[in-house]
């Protein structure tokens, strides 16, 4: 039994593994060799000039840094405009709470893609077409984040609160001194989960951006793979260096997506 | 906490006004205007005419938009049970004492960070007949006769096929470690309790392990139909919505509809059956979990 589950184990591993080993296999190929069998993209001759050619030759690093860049302050905005709004709707009372609460709840029903037609009407509209501000701030509302900070906020004992307003502090240092550094985790999880979903967010900078130097990865990619036919080397150089970057962050931060991730399926 | 209410009010105001601002900009005032667009000629340039109830006519006599629904259907069909299974077998796998847990969790997750377009691209390669890594790997092994392939991509069934794997490989990591999380929230003492009772480890799984990933199977199934629903990118790259449209789903022919047809009207409209599939969809879901709530 247990060496059944380990032959398993292994064969899924590999399974997984294997078409990654191949992509960067086959991208350090020498281009145009004959290849038979699939121990042919195994063996040598190898050759890093394809690589030289597309860092030099296209905007794939461009590319990537718009990545880089959109889904950073994405990541940033969205968080911080949701835990400010999370944080009234769980502390502060006011008027209309209730009224609010609805509001952002139906934002949970309104699918991003349903509306993405009349959003580039609205966008258009404002010019925010072609633009670095028209990429980050259409997306920068999710209610969904609200909605789970709020609740991890609710979590937070009202008497440590007052406890700090007595000591005179006012509601901004509540939420900058308390809330956050309190809710440490939960905002990780939630910025970890933004920042994926920005990274792989195509159809709205597909639809609001022509201009090839504002392009991201996910709509970069098919601009340039489509003029490479019949090639397999050139496709997984840039398949390769376009995922260099973030498998590196995965690396480094594999504990905290994680965690990140799972935090994600307990509230929400 | 002591305030004047108009102050309290302000504050709170002040607090929610980045999210309100955006949310109210870009979301709800879209889903307003869309409703505007439904009745009109609208082309990429500008609105044209009034034309009432036509975009909608048109879009129940359309069979292209019949079919366009059914294609996502078909991949809802195709990737939700699937994705249940895998996610919870590579999560079985991971859970169990080895040296290479951690070497498991990372590889099964590994995927998931990757671009979208990047994981297409390599899955139509993967796929590619003569040199592709599957047809390769098969004549390697003598399961395909070497003068024989299998066209992954240009065949109806076989693009199903391939694009269910290539959405599994790339998308399962986050259930998986959802599964991983919940199965190591299981007490160790239930377990332990469970083996002196003579327990194997197949009664184990199916009479401790999946009654207890059963809230957590409810959440991710609602949520994987949901998001199956909506697939666009890896299936435009793959087969491109072919062979012969045969797999072309609803967002890709509203895409299609609104910018290359120039016919925004109609692709708003489009957009407004998609919006109330989902908010069925998520309806449904919110219910699920209410009545789950109610029990527990």
């Amino acid at each position: 039994m247990k060496w059944v589950y380990r032959i398993v184990a292994l064969i899924a591993a590999i399974v997984f593994i294997a078409p990654l080993v191949w992509m960067i296999v086959v991208s350090i190929k020498e281009e145009g060799m004959k290849i038979v069998t699939l121990v042919d993209w195994f063996t040598p001759p190898y050759s890093f000039a394809v690589y030289d050619q597309i860092l030099s030759g296209t905007k794939l690093t461009n590319w990537i840094l718009n990545s880089f860049f959109v889904a950073f302050c994405v990541t940033i905005l969205t968080v911080a405009f949701a835990a400010m709004a999370g944080f009234v709707m769980s502390k502060l009372p006011f008027r209309y709470k209730s009224f609010m609460f609805f509001l952002v709840l139906a934002g949970l029903l309104i699918p991003g893609e349903a509306i993405i037609i009349p959003l580039y009407q609205v966008a258009k509209d404002m010019s925010l077409l072609n633009s670095y501000q028209g990429l980050i701030i259409p997306v920068l509302a999710s209610p969904v984040a609200v909605i789970v900070l709020k609740s991890f906020f609710d979590g937070v004992p009202n008497d440590l609160l007052e406890s700090v307003q007595i000591d005179g502090g006012g509601t901004w240092r509540i939420f900058t001194q308390i809330m956050l550094p309190l809710n440490r985790p939960a905002l990780a999880s939630m910025a970890i989960l933004t920042f994926i979903g920005s990274w792989n967010n195509f159809l709205w900078p597909f639809l609001s951006v022509t201009n090839d130097s504002l392009f991201t990865l996910p709509m970069g990619i098919p601009t340039l793979m489509s003029s490479y036919s019949e090639d397999y080397v050139k496709p997984m150089v840039v398949n390769t260096i376009a995922s260099i970057p973030i498998i590196l962050l995965f690396i480094i931060f594999e504990r905290q997506i994680v965690k990140g991730v799972s935090l994600s399926g307990i509230k929400g | 906490m002591k305030m004047s209410k108009l102050r309290a009010d302000a504050q709170a105001l002040l607090f929610l006004l980045p999210f309100l601002a955006v949310y109210g900009l870009f979301t709800i005032w879209p889903m307003i205007k869309g409703v505007e667009m439904t009745f009109y000629k609208w082309t990429l340039i500008k609105k044209m005419k009034y034309v009432g109830w036509d975009n909608y006519q048109r879009m129940f006599n359309d069979p292209e938009v019949w079919a366009a629904i059914w294609h996502s259907t078909i991949f809802v069909i195709l990737t939700t049970p699937t994705m249940i299974v895998l996610a919870i077998s590579l999560a079985l796998i991971a859970n169990r004492q080895s040296r290479l847990q951690k070497l498991y969790r990372s590889v099964f997750f590994l995927p998931s960070v990757l671009s979208v377009a990047v994981a297409s691209y390599l899955g139509l390669f993967v796929f590619q007949p003569y040199n592709g890594f599957v047809n390769s790997l098969l004549h390697l092994l003598q399961l395909l006769p070497a003068n024989s392939e299998l066209f992954w991509l240009t065949e109806e069934n076989l693009s199903w096929i391939a694009l269910t794997l290539i959405t599994l490989w790339w998308t399962v990591g986050f259930n998986f470690i959802l599964y991983l999380s919940a199965m190591q929230d299981i007490p160790d003492e239930v377990k332990e309790a469970a083996r002196l009772d003579g327990a194997t480890d197949w009664v184990l799984f199916w009479k401790i392990t999946l009654p207890h990933l059963s809230p957590i199977t409810k959440t991710i199934t609602m949520l994987q139909i949901i998001s199956s629903f909506k697939v666009f990118l890896q299936i435009y790259i793959i087969t491109g919505g072919g062979p012969l449209d045969k797999t072309r789903p609803i967002i890709q022919l509203i895409y299609q509809t609104g910018f290359r047809k120039n016919d925004l009207g109609y692709a708003a409209t489009m957009s407004y059956m998609l919006f109330v599939i989902l908010l069925v969809l998520s309806a449904l879901q919110y219910w699920i979990n209410n009545r789950k709530g109610a029990n527990a």
